[in-house]
């Protein structure tokens, strides 16, 4: 008997899906969630305008530009790469939508295609590089971070956007964005994280992100096609940077102006690592990144509410990356000794 | 070369021809022919640099040949990637397991070829195969779940196994499969090598125990810088006419061991233990003498050598040094008792890899390098640098080399010139020649001999079976964590793989063995 | 973070040829490919060239002679010494660098200017203001890195937060002003050296009085130390170093500390060029962070630790400062600030795909 028709004759095992794979929803997010609901909480109780529509509308438009690029970030991240572009590349996307929808009243879909197109196409430069061209991913996406900042300024000419067409407006923070109160851009985002979610989790190509940041010489050894991977997710990132821009142009005023993007790339990283994924890579979840983008959200709309200085977002931002990494750490190192 | 292929040709399951390959400027392999039989077991040996790992990585898709053929019973074919080997049946075992920490063992076993049932992964459908599988690798199925990285070293290389087994291989590659595991594991690997053999797989044996190819192997290739020197079915061979045909020449005599004069005891461990690792070691090393402590991964013995060394603490017992009761917490502490200690995996613990050989040879004792405190000169690191390259034969053009250029058998000269840039008193090493080549392999033990005669106390952990008989004035052997046995110098390899793996494999392996057993006093030992 | 990361075989010297038999050309262009420094010298040169020539032409709103050059070394003072902080922290491995030095200079420099201009302290008691207290922000870094484990990026994108947030809040958003730092904007002036100044072009005082100091001292810190010595080691492999003896964790703090030091010599650097304490002094754009990790990355540094010289970050510096006041002077405006992010962007690029390339050809750093 072959040793393939040796294991198929065994006893089939009751093993299902939640035998092998780990729990759906990890411990940092059941904290996260926890953190996130303590803060609603504390803030609904010394801020009662918080829990009001009008508050938690905006908020929640802020938020989903911050998880849907998130999402590629986390792909990213899980290869045990990075991407510090994006911020660039929202600039790109952004005035290059903007400036067409000034000059040729262009349809919705059209102005769509246009963002994810460019995005997808910023994304799979990174990818190529990073994937054939041995380098660190770091590096390389300062240098086109550089490059797509340099390309956004020329298409700027030194002045701001102005006069944008209401097209987008499906997305932004009015009446036209919002469906039975939620509004429109959030709910295309948590709609993303679950499929992305899903792809993680219960395909091939999914897990192979993970064997990829785990081990990636043995990836490539078992297999795996390493590089058209890794190009994926840097191309699935521009393509959601391109999204999130026509987001943030609806969200904003008529008048795009060249701060669009500055220092989002940290926020994104901030949101992905406060969720629970492991900048080494070969461990991450989108549903995290979900909640620490919220997280980081209520952080700055909090402060304001409460009429605190603004400025004071940014340390308590940098507070809860140091507990949510170091619980974390401190949870990775306590299960590997078990 | 097919003067020199004795095997009866029917069409072979592999057959390379002419290989070449370069890196860079240097020629890894000049000229490699090697032919496959379906449903044996082909052995293939050579030094560290002789072209063995870059044939492997050829016939595995990691690499593509320069020129040469590859044919598949009969059939000219192309691989240019892992996933054309892999479609032609080739699996590999490094001896690295290549697995994923983050993920369960069964994601590890079914990376790359998962099951799918419409877009989405057949979780059930794979657990149902896992069964069978860890049970042929002698795993318990409860494992299937766990994550690879919390799991030891030695049940990861059983789930690599799993894994090559689990495509239903045609050629499967093991490299060093032995190097990690414990006899009891070895003849659960061996068993399954004949099952898979008897089913007609091929089995490509990589090893440096030559001892061992005679047990399992039934042809062996020799490969020295870069060429296939010949293959020959194994039985028309001696383990020392392999080796020589691995080294180019004659093996020298070893050099006799001076029976005589110890001096003071220097290292003394009473009752010493490492809860979980190794119980109640009662050993001494005195001043003069080279004690050897053989055990295998696993049995606890290069635990010992960390807790001497203050990597680790000891749960309870007494080490003395010269005498005097004493507790390392670090390995500072142990040096300034004058303990060094030569670490198990070169790459991993002791090389700095592209830093020069002055660096390497002098970061154990930067105090010397200046004499304001915390000062170094460049020109005191060259002075003791050169001093080494000459006293121990390495080989390099100058000190400021890289050591990853250098071979395995220089390498580990360099490392092992760190430890004797200050004069040790105790001097512990732990597999001082593992990946190392025959002859740089004879030089260091010469070292290790000379070192002894000057006085220096020497203990040597290892599990290479041959170097502990051959330069080892005592032999303690530990099995499981505790002290099994102990031996003079003149005892045979037969009673110490016994005492080692337990009396019942005692008989297995006396029949299996088809070396001639020497006292050791006497002659060369097979390595 | 590298993506494919593959093991060669140990490689016998027999199949090389030797040294002497390969041709001038061919050791030429190993050595421009493989030594940093030459490639960056040989850079440096053609800048210089270009400029020269587009000057000759007429393409330039202004003489880009060694005047100019020496004038715009004015901006090389905190990009060489970030340079170095970021230089001694990729060194060190296990993902080394540190996005907080701006941060850091922003908030030191705060400190420093109400040593300085509000409390009115001596100049000497808010240096050591500035350089204490960057040394401290530097050590928090460092206690996360290597007594908790912390990812290097993480705990400085982390302090990067809250060091930025810190200055804005304890200013109140205001730069200081008062009149001794105003008068302090001398110690930015440029001198005709003593002695054989009179034909030569005037220096920016900062590079005497800080650049040069900083330089060395690093430079000796990494190359006659036993300090630099171990830095190497643990960079290079911190399991070995910890069998060769070495206390990994507090050298691997002590070199966060020395970053966040140098950080606040920066602070104080970049108020007297600025005749005023401003809370986003390092954090306004894209931040001080990131050219400095560019120039440490151009300057021949390896990203996984163990590897890179200061002279690499001199000469980084000097083609990049350089590069831009040509720049400045071929595309005046904004134009020319604009071109300057494409040439330090393309220039990145191209540095690290070459620093792949050699990997490949010539095995091995």
């Amino acid at each position: 008997m072959s040793i393939d028709e040796r294991t198929k004759a065994a006893p089939p095992a009751k093993a299902t899906a939640r035998r092998i794979l780990p729990s759906p929803v990890t411990g940092q997010e059941f904290v996260l969630i926890g953190v996130i609901a303590v803060l609603w909480v504390l803030l609904g109780i010394f801020t009662p305008a918080f829990l009001t529509p009008n508050s938690i509308q905006p908020l929640l438009v802020s938020i989903a530009p911050i998880a849907l690029i998130g999402v590629g970030m986390t792909f990213v991240i899980i290869t045990a790469g990075i991407d510090v572009s994006v911020g660039g590349a929202i600039m790109l996307c952004a005035v290059v939508v903007a400036k067409t929808m000034v000059s040729a009243d262009v349809p919705l879909f059209v102005a769509l295609a246009i963002a994810i197109g460019l995005g997808l196409l910023l994304g799979l430069i990174n990818g190529a590089l990073i994937a054939y061209g041995r380098v660190h991913a770091i590096i390389i996406t300062f240098g086109t971070a550089n490059i797509f900042q340099f390309v956004a300024l020329r298409v700027f000419a030194s002045s701001t956007v102005n006069g944008i067409p209401g097209t987008l407006d499906v997305f932004g923070r009015g009446e036209a964005g919002r469906t039975f109160g939620v509004p429109h851009s959030f709910a295309i985002t948590v709609l993303v994280v679950i499929v992305a979610w899903w792809y993680l989790r219960h395909t091939a190509g999914g897990r192979h992100l993970f064997a990829i940041g785990g081990n990636a010489n043995a990836a490539r050894l078992a297999g795996i096609k390493v590089q058209p991977r890794v190009m994926l997710a840097y191309g699935l990132t521009g393509a959601l940077v391109g999204l999130a821009a026509c987001f943030i142009i609806a969200s904003g005023t008529s008048t795009l102006d060249q701060a669009v993007g500055s220092g989002k790339e940290l926020q994104v990283i901030a949101a992905v690592v406060i969720g629970g994924t492991s900048i080494l890579g070969g461990r991450g979840s989108v549903i995290g990144t979900l909640l620490g983008a919220i997280l980081v959200q209520t952080v700055t709309s909090g402060v304001t509410q409460l009429g605190w200085p603004s400025q004071l977002a940014n340390l308590f931002v940098g507070i809860f990356i140091i507990i949510a990494v170091g619980t974390d750490l401190l949870r990775e190192r306590a299960r590997r000794k078990s | 070369m097919s003067a020199e292929t004795t095997l009866a040709t029917e069409t072979y399951r592999l057959e390379l021809r002419d290989i070449v390959k370069s890196y860079g400027g240097v020629r890894a392999i000049r000229h490699a022919d090697i032919a496959i039989t379906p449903g044996t077991v082909h052995a293939l040996v050579g030094e560290n640099g002789a072209g063995k790992s870059t044939l492997i990585k050829i016939i595995a898709g990691a690499e593509i040949a320069d020129a040469g053929t590859i044919a598949f019973d009969g059939q000219l074919r192309s691989i240019s990637s892992t996933s054309d080997s892999i479609a032609l049946g080739v699996q590999t075992v490094y001896q690295e397991p290549q697995l994923f920490p983050e993920l369960s063992v069964a994601e590890n076993v079914f990376v790359g070829r998962e099951l799918t049932k419409g877009g989405r992964v057949d979780w059930a459908g794979q657990a149902a195969q896992m069964h069978g599988l860890l049970d042929t690798v002698g795993l318990p199925e409860s494992i299937a779940t766990s994550i690879v990285g919390t799991l030891s070293i030695a049940q990861q290389q059983q789930v690599s196994i799993a894994k090559a087994l689990a495509s239903d291989a045609s050629v499967l590659i093991l490299d060093e499969p032995s190097a990690i595991l414990t006899d009891p594991e070895i003849e659960v690997l061996f068993t399954v090598i004949r099952r898979l053999t008897a089913a007609g797989v091929s089995v490509i044996y990589i090893s440096h125990r030559l001892d061992e190819l005679f047990r399992i192997a039934d042809a062996v290739t020799v490969m020295r810088d870069g060429e296939t020197i010949t293959t020959r079915p194994i039985g028309e061979l001696s383990v020392r006419q392999i080796a020589e045909l691995m080294v180019g020449g004659v093996l020298s005599e070893s050099r006799p061991k001076d029976a005589g004069t110890s001096g003071a005891t220097v290292l003394e461990l009473t009752d010493f233990t490492r809860e979980g690792k190794f119980t109640d070691v009662n050993l001494t090393v005195r001043a003069g003498e080279i004690v050897g402590i053989y055990g295998l991964v696993g049995s606890g013995a290069s635990e010992i050598a960390g807790v001497i060394y203050g990597m680790d603490k000891a749960t309870s017992g007494t080490m003395a040094i010269d005498g005097t009761p004493v507790t390392v917490k670090r390995p500072s502490q142990a040096k300034k008792l004058g303990i060094h200690l030569l670490p198990a995996n070169r790459s991993s613990q002791a090389s700095f890899s592209f830093q020069s050989i002055g660096l390497n040879i002098v970061i154990g004792e930067l105090g010397l390098l200046g004499r304001l405190p915390g000062y170094a000169s460049m020109r005191k690191q060259r002075a003791i640098a050169d001093d080494f390259i000459k006293r121990l034969a390495i080989k390099t053009p100058s000190e400021k080399q890289p050591i990853s250029a250098m071979s395995g058998g220089n390498a580990q000269k360099v490392v092992l010139a760190r430890q004797l840039v200050r004069r040790p008193e105790l001097l512990v090493l732990a597999e001082p020649t593992q990946g190392v080549d025959v002859g740089a392999k004879e030089e260091i033990h010469r070292i290790i001999s000379g070192l002894a005669d000057e006085g220096t106390a020497v203990l040597v952990v290892t599990s290479d079976l041959g170097e502990v008989l051959r330069i080892s004035d005592r032999i303690l052997v530990i099995k499981a964590g505790e002290i099994a046995a102990e031996f003079t110098g003149d005892a045979t390899q037969v009673e110490i793989l016994a005492a080692a793996a337990g009396a019942e494999v005692d008989a297995q392996i006396g029949a299996d063995l088809e070396i001639e057993i020497i006292p050791t006093a006497q002659t060369e030992t097979p390595t | 973070m590298t993506l494919v990361n593959e093991t060669r075989p140990i490689q016998t010297s027999g199949n090389k040829k030797p040294r002497g038999q390969r041709n001038l050309a061919s050791r030429a262009l190993e050595a421009l490919l493989t030594q940093r420094v030459v490639l960056l010298a040989v850079l440096i040169v053609i800048v210089i060239v270009v400029m020269s020539l587009l000057d000759s032409a007429g393409r330039l709103s202004g003489p880009y002679d060694p005047d100019y050059l020496a004038s715009s070394l004015i901006s090389a003072v905190p990009l060489v010494m970030l340079g170095l902080a970021e230089l001694l922290v990729i060194l060190s491995g296990r993902g080394g660098i540190d996005l907080s030095v701006g941060s850091i200079v922003s908030l030191s420099g705060i400190l420093f200017g109400m040593a300085y201009g509000e409390w009115h302290w001596s100049f000497v008691a808010s240096l050591l203001v500035a350089v204490i207290s960057g040394g401290i922000f530097g050590a928090v870094n460092g206690v996360l890195v290597a007594y908790i484990g912390f990812p290097p990026l993480i705990a400085t994108l982390a302090t990067y937060y809250a060091y930025r947030s810190l200055a804005l809040v304890i200013s109140d958003q205001k730069p200081i002003n008062s009149k001794e730092i105003q008068d302090f904007y001398s110690a930015a002036q440029s001198i005709e050296l003593p002695v054989i100044g009179g034909s030569l072009p005037l220096v920016p005082l900062g590079i005497f009085t800080f650049l040069i100091p900083t330089a060395l001292i690093v430079w000796f810190l990494l190359n006659k130390t036993t300090f630099g010595r171990r830095l190497y080691a643990l960079g290079t492999n911190d399991t070995a170093a910890q069998w060769t003896g070495i206390n990994v964790r507090p050298n691997r703090l002590a070199v966060y500390a020395l970053s966040g030091v140098i950080a606040g010599l920066v602070a104080v650097v970049t108020v007297s060029q600025f005749a005023s304490a401003r809370p986003d002094a390092g954090t306004s754009g894209n931040g001080m962070a990131l050219p400095a990790i560019t120039i440490a990355v151009l300057g021949g540094v390896a990203i996984t630790g163990g590897i890179g010289r200061v002279s690499g970050i001199v000469l980084a510096t000097l083609l990049i400062v350089w590069l831009n006041a040509g720049i400045l002077l071929a595309l005046p405006g904004n134009d020319g600030s604009q071109f300057q992010l494409l040439a330090l962007g393309l220039v990145l690029v191209f540095a690290s795909l070459l620093n792949g390339l050699t990997k490949r050809k010539y095995g091995g750093i």
